[in-house]
């Protein structure tokens, strides 16, 4: 269902699968699955993993961040690939606005 | 028989034993040394309190100042953050403008978080952050803790 859901399911994973979870401390993804427990909570597992769908992938992007590391790669790539098209020259290639190390 | 002749004290017996004490002369009496441990330690505690209050007063002004000016730093912070994002994405659009189906701050046109406000802001990773620019330049905010 989720990616965060174990692959083999077991008597053992049903214990520890709750011990972790991101309503420890104030983490950018507490809201986020809270919302997805209370929907999957109303609806239940089997009606749940339709109805939550939405509420379920937000989760695993802000945990994962499958969608953002995609981008990433995405546009690193595009990169590359106009500079070896020719399309950008090497002094081209890189921003000549990079951030500056004490803004991250 | 060989004559047998035994040992005897000198005539007149042996001297006496000296076993007499003899001290020193002290240099400082008893009632000195304390009165000047006393005396030194007093001098320098008065010392000490100046230092001391010297030291706290200097603490406290640069303590003071970097309260007040850590506000304004992080202002600035944010600040320098939010233009590098509004440059980043001019790039990315540039970037990116003949890939089809590229909306600009999506992935291929699909948000990066469903429902909600689209215009919601989305804290990028490093790695995004810094996509446009020459690795060297992510060196430099990566490698950092190892230089300092």
């Amino acid at each position: 269902m989720s990616i965060l859901t174990p692959f083999f399911k077991s008597p053992l994973t049903d214990l520890t699968g709750s011990v972790i979870s991101s309503q420890w401390g104030d983490g950018p993804c507490r809201d986020m699955e809270m919302k997805a427990l209370d929907c999957l909570d109303a609806y239940g597992i089997r009606r749940g993993e339709v109805k939550c769908a939405e509420l379920i992938k937000n989760f695993d992007e802000c945990s994962v961040k499958i969608k953002q590391m995609n981008r990433t790669t995405a546009m690193r790539l595009e990169r590359h690939r106009q500079h070896f098209a020719g399309e950008r020259s090497k002094e081209d290639k890189y921003s000549k606005n990079p951030p500056s190390p004490e803004t991250y | 028989m060989a004559q047998i002749r035994q040992d005897l004290p000198p005539a007149g017996g042996y001297g006496p034993i000296n076993y007499k004490r003899m001290p020193i002369k002290p240099l400082l009496s008893g009632a000195a040394l304390i009165g000047g441990y006393l005396g030194i330690t007093a001098g320098s505690l008065y010392l000490y309190y100046l230092n001391y209050k010297s030291v706290f007063n200097r603490e406290l002004e640069a303590r003071g100042a970097s309260l007040a000016l850590f506000p304004m730093l992080l202002a600035e912070r944010d600040r320098a953050y939010l233009k590098q994002l509004r440059i980043n994405r001019e790039e990315e659009r540039e970037l990116m403008k003949n890939v089809p189906g590229w909306k600009v701050g999506t992935w291929y046109g699909e948000p990066i978080y469903l429902g909600g406000d689209p215009n919601k802001f989305v804290d990028p990773r490093i790695q995004e952050y810094y996509v446009h620019a020459n690795y060297k330049e992510m060196a430099k905010r990566c490698e950092m803790s190892l230089w300092s």
